[in-house]
């Protein structure tokens, strides 16, 4: 379920890696144990974010969880149409439901996250 | 206190319908099954069934038992007749709730409730220090179960089953379905058209079953307890433990309706009366959001002003959702009593000052009745 082609994190977010641009979501796992994501917190286009600091939030019906960057760079892209689809997240975690891409300083360091396969583990630990 | 969560018969079937489960007052519960949105949507325009066998069941008999409950209770039993019911609640000396309580009245010697799940050992223990000879109190917590039906076309899905469903709003009707006794009360915790059904625990799977069986073509659903807060918060109705607790009294809850003020006494009486007469310090409000941002539980609320969230706090949220039905954050909130409806508030929604409106709830129209 948790696509090949992306990198993740501990947190459950994923990366999409294109040329130097990072697309970031969160996985099937994290929106399944939110349910209803209802409101969706991003950081601003030409926000420098780095690895591991909270940069916005999803909240569901019962409760908020941070987002993490899950490397360090610079905004170029937020998903606005989840302000008024947040529902988007849920139904589509790995495509329409994308949060905000990076424009990465150091494309090695997505290399470095956990592949699909160590991810799964991971959410089976 | 560590002790295993407890289950209700129906565990099985909330799980095989795939149910997210979690603690709710020591007990392993349905939190969600297709989605806390779907299912609150269903119960506003369809239906929804939900499994709240968590919550206490206590029969009070014996000569006098509504004498002697309506020398305990803050609600008077005078106001209702024999097959009506009534929201109540049990105070401490200090006008605290210990709980609040539905009550079904059969007769003079009759009488069935309904306390919170974790707050029902407590009821009965205080209620059987305080009865008089003669009037017994059983727990029935382990041998029924309780199933609620609730939304427009609740009253179709109980008639599909054979259960009388034509009965006014806080009456209750004695039925039999399989042949065991069911007892239908048109009451419920969402605002909607619906009914509580207290259940042997022998039929309760069948009525269960059957209900979603035969309500399916009417839009029934099973609803977890995550829709049920959703449900209840648009109406403004309080969950003890939250809204309503040991050290918040009914006067300041905005629940003096329930009280029996010209009874002679009732747990609590004194503090009470006194209280409404001096006026109570804060109060409970409703809040609506004004920006984005959804409010939850222990909040701290401010004056509404250019200090922000250095201003003063004038209350805590006690509940708090994003409403489904407005798509709007709304709480419940315990505010100092000079805070006037219709005014502006700040919530400290993790940090930033979110802008609320003071309302009056129902937030959502009621459609009990």
């Amino acid at each position: 379920m948790n696509p090949d082609d992306l990198r993740y994190t501990a947190e459950h977010e994923w990366v999409r890696l294109e040329g130097d641009v990072a697309e970031v979501g969160i996985t099937a796992y994290a929106q399944e144990a939110l349910g209803d994501i209802v409101y969706v917190s991003l950081p601003a286009v030409g926000d420098a974010v780095s690895a591991g600091d909270a940069c916005g939030e999803v909240e569901s019906t019962k409760s908020v969880s941070d987002i993490y960057a899950p490397v360090s760079g610079e905004v170029t892209a937020v998903n606005d149409a989840l302000d008024a689809s947040p529902q988007d997240i849920n139904e589509a975690p790995y495509a329409g439901g994308w949060l905000f891409r990076v424009r990465v300083a150091d494309p090695a360091a997505v290399e470095a996250l956990l592949s699909a396969a160590q991810y799964t583990e991971h959410t089976r630990a | 206190m560590n002790s295993p969560l407890r289950e209700t018969p129906l565990h099985s079937r909330h799980v095989a319908l795939g149910a997210k489960t979690a603690d709710f007052g020591g007990w392993d519960m349905p939190i969600e099954y297709a989605g806390v949105l779907v299912e609150h949507e269903a119960v506003r325009t369809a239906a929804g069934v939900f499994d709240v066998s968590h919550m206490g069941k206590v029969r009070i008999h014996g000569p006098g038992a509504v004498a002697f409950l309506n020398s305990v209770l803050t609600n008077d039993l005078a106001r209702i007749g024999d097959g009506q019911a009534q929201y109540t609640m049990l105070c401490n000396e200090f006008g605290g709730v210990v709980d609040d309580l539905i009550v079904y009245r059969w007769s003079d010697d009759e009488v069935f409730m309904v306390p919170n799940a974790s707050n029902a050992p407590i009821v009965v223990a205080a209620l059987r220090a305080a009865a008089p000879a003669g009037v017994s109190i059983d727990d029935h917590h382990d041998d029924h179960g309780i199933i609620a039906v609730q939304g427009p076309g609740s009253r179709a899905a109980l008639e599909a089953l054979g259960l009388p469903a034509d009965h006014d709003y806080m009456t209750m009707v004695s039925a039999s379905h399989r042949g065991e006794p069911v007892i239908v009360c048109r009451s419920g915790y969402t605002g909607e058209l619906g009914f509580e059904l207290v259940v042997p625990v022998i039929i309760l799977g069948s009525v269960w079953d059957a209900l979603l069986e035969k309500g399916a073509p009417l839009g029934v659903v099973p609803v977890g307890l995550g829709a049920r807060d959703t449900l209840r918060l648009e109406m403004g109705y309080p969950l003890h433990g939250q809204d309503i607790a040991q050290d918040i009294t009914p006067v300041e809850a905005g629940l003096g309706w329930a009280v029996g003020w010209d009874k002679p006494g009732f747990d609590g009486r004194e503090a009470l009366v006194r209280q409404r007469e001096q006026g109570p310090r804060r109060r409970l409000r409703g809040l609506v959001s004004i920006e984005r941002g959804i409010p939850r539980a222990h909040m701290h609320v401010h004056a509404s002003g250019d200090a922000g969230l250095a201003g003063p706090v004038v209350g805590d949220i006690t509940s708090g959702t994003y409403s489904p039905t407005l798509k709007q954050g709304i709480a419940l909130a315990l505010l100092d009593a000079d805070i006037e409806v219709g005014s502006e508030v700040l919530v400290d929604v993790r940090g930033k000052a979110i802008r609320f409106a003071v309302s009056k709830p129902p937030f959502v129209p009621s459609s009990v009745r």
